[in-house]
């Protein structure tokens, strides 16, 4: 599903994102990746979205070598990517459907398909019948599950989700990567960086670890403690 | 939920379904950001439709100058004014010295009481003629040179009859004709280049109101870009939004034009009446107007098109 071989990521003003990073996600995996703030964690994600080039190294998603994909074909490589943000990206005069069915219009899916899929992907996520609510009326956990709504919303085989529980309370963030397990269980590969230890701790995944743009540990989900 | 199908689903629908789809959201979605905003909106129209209205009034104008033109016809024709105390017996002899020439292919003599009748019937002079204690009308010759000569050679017939005995006033019509000829072309180019400079102002309104609405989008329209939308899919609500000012302008442009038609026919048509009697005032056509209409979508498209091409940011990579 992703392959990192030999990844670096040098940013124009010298400073090194990743260096000389590699590691392997199979289909249906749950991966965190972890590391202090500058580690390289979001650069990881931004590199597998492609709002970014590596500087060395190749990167594969779907079986795709990123290094072939044209300008022009990054938004479909992104279409097949569900993705969550930590701070929601939601579009507050918008409804809540409105935001949710957003993926499915960029993909020309038509009007009733588009109800049913969004009422789904809102049942999913614990939100039925808040469609017609404004963003700005729900609470910061709740918009952080339209987030996730909107990114499963087209049954994407990957969803990568930057720091997702970041502005969440612990009780919040439970629930909310509960709510990733659970959609792992549908097949999904979900790749979420989190600098959370604790809970990462609970969720018992496979956790890659980042220092300083290194890759220094790569701990499997029975091996997490 | 299914197994993940993000790559199969939406190859099931066709490409031109999708297309159309795309496009019918990015239509009512853009309407519904005017709508928004209604005084901004409006405040655009009203400030495009008043620039594109003025190339249209004066080419109104324009028209009904040719009009007049065309009503005075494209003759060369020469109006002798002979003396008062030139008689009748005069006036034809002087007709037939003007008739051997081989220059001229026609004289008409129109006598004094003629000339009164011809005044008395235009209107608002029958009181005034009336008044008169004797005619104080000369006798005219009408002299129409011969239908191959140009302008120089009529130029020289005229200065030949300004020289005979008898001659008071030579009136060479084909002289004002040419200068009316001039004054229309001059006008064809001013309305020419007063649409060309207010239709690149309105270009430059849409694309700065655009230009506005991208900046305040922007977030907008980077998550659209994160979660795969095409630049094509991107710009195209602001391309619509650009043809809905054009659109809502262009009409805003064309009842003004009406309303100035509807303001101005009666006294335009009373002043040319007394002139003339067989002039009329010619509103624009519904298919000038339509072309007007359809100039003002094109121009508010172009502003939003030049706008979202210099200020969307596209993937950087």
């Amino acid at each position: 599903m992703i392959r990192f071989d030999s990844v670096s990521k040098r940013y124009p003003e010298g400073r090194e994102a990743l260096i000389d990073v590699s590691f392997k996600v199979e289909a249906g995996e749950m991966l965190f990746v972890t590391g202090h703030s500058g580690a390289g964690k979001t650069t990881l994600l931004k590199l597998i979205a492609m709002i970014e080039r590596p500087s060395g190294g190749a990167i594969e998603v779907h079986g795709r070598d990123l290094a072939r994909v044209r300008r022009r074909g990054i938004p479909r490589l992104r279409r097949e990517i569900g993705m969550v943000f930590q701070d929601h990206r939601l579009l507050m005069d918008r409804s809540v459907a409105d935001n949710v069915a957003l993926p499915l219009l960029i993909a020309g899916i038509p009007h009733e398909e588009r109800g049913k899929r969004v009422r789904g992907a809102l049942e999913k996520v614990g939100l039925a019948g808040r469609g017609k609510d404004a963003p700005s009326g729900l609470s910061t956990g709740e918009q952080q599950r339209v987030g996730i709504a909107r990114a499963i919303v087209t049954r994407p085989a990957l969803i990568i989700a930057d720091e997702p529980t970041g502005n969440l309370d612990p009780q919040l963030s439970e629930e909310i990567m509960q709510l990733f397990v659970s959609l792992r269980q549908t097949g999904s590969t979900i790749l979420i960086a989190s600098h959370d230890l604790a809970l990462l701790k609970r969720m018992k995944q496979r956790v890659v670890v980042l220092d300083h743009g290194h890759l220094i540990d790569d701990v499997p989900g029975s091996e997490v403690a | 939920m299914s197994a993940p199908a993000a790559m199969a689903s939406p190859v099931r629908h066709s490409r031109f379904a999708m297309w159309r789809r795309q496009h019918a959201w990015c239509l009512r979605d853009s309407l519904r950001q005017l709508v928004r905003r209604p005084f901004g909106t409006a405040l655009t129209i009203v400030v495009m439709g008043l620039a594109l209205a003025l190339p249209l009034a004066f080419y109104l104008l324009l028209v009904n100058v040719q009009h007049l033109a065309t009503a005075l016809g494209d003759s060369q024709s020469v109006n002798v004014f002979l003396k008062t105390d030139v008689a009748a017996d005069g006036a034809q002899k002087l007709a037939a010295t003007l008739r051997a020439r081989a220059d001229i292919a026609t004289v008409t003599v129109r006598t004094p009481q003629q000339g009164l009748q011809e005044l008395a019937a235009m209107q608002g002079f029958g009181d005034a003629i009336r008044s008169l204690p004797d005619n104080p009308l000369p006798f005219v010759l009408l002299v129409e040179p011969d239908a191959g000569a140009n302008r120089a050679q009529v130029e020289t017939l005229v200065a030949a009859i300004r020289a005979l005995p008898g001659v008071d006033l030579v009136q060479d019509n084909g002289q004002w004709r040419a200068r009316l000829d001039a004054l229309i072309a001059v006008g064809q180019r001013v309305t020419l280049l007063l649409a060309v400079l207010l239709g690149a102002a309105a270009v430059l309104v849409i694309g700065n109101t655009v230009r506005l609405d991208i900046r305040s989008r922007a977030n907008e329209i980077f998550v659209q870009q994160l979660i795969g939308a095409s630049a094509a899919f991107v710009r195209r609500p602001y391309l619509y939004e650009g043809a809905w000012y054009g659109l809502a302008a262009g009409l805003v442009a064309v009842l003004l034009v009406l309303l100035l038609e509807a303001v101005l026919a009666a006294p335009v048509r009373d002043l040319v009446a007394s002139y003339t009697g067989r002039l009329h005032f010619g509103g624009l056509s519904w298919a000038t107007l339509g072309i007007g209409w359809a100039i003002a979508l094109v121009l508010g498209w172009l502003g939003a098109l030049i706008a979202s091409s210099r200020h969307l940011l596209y993937p950087r990579t």
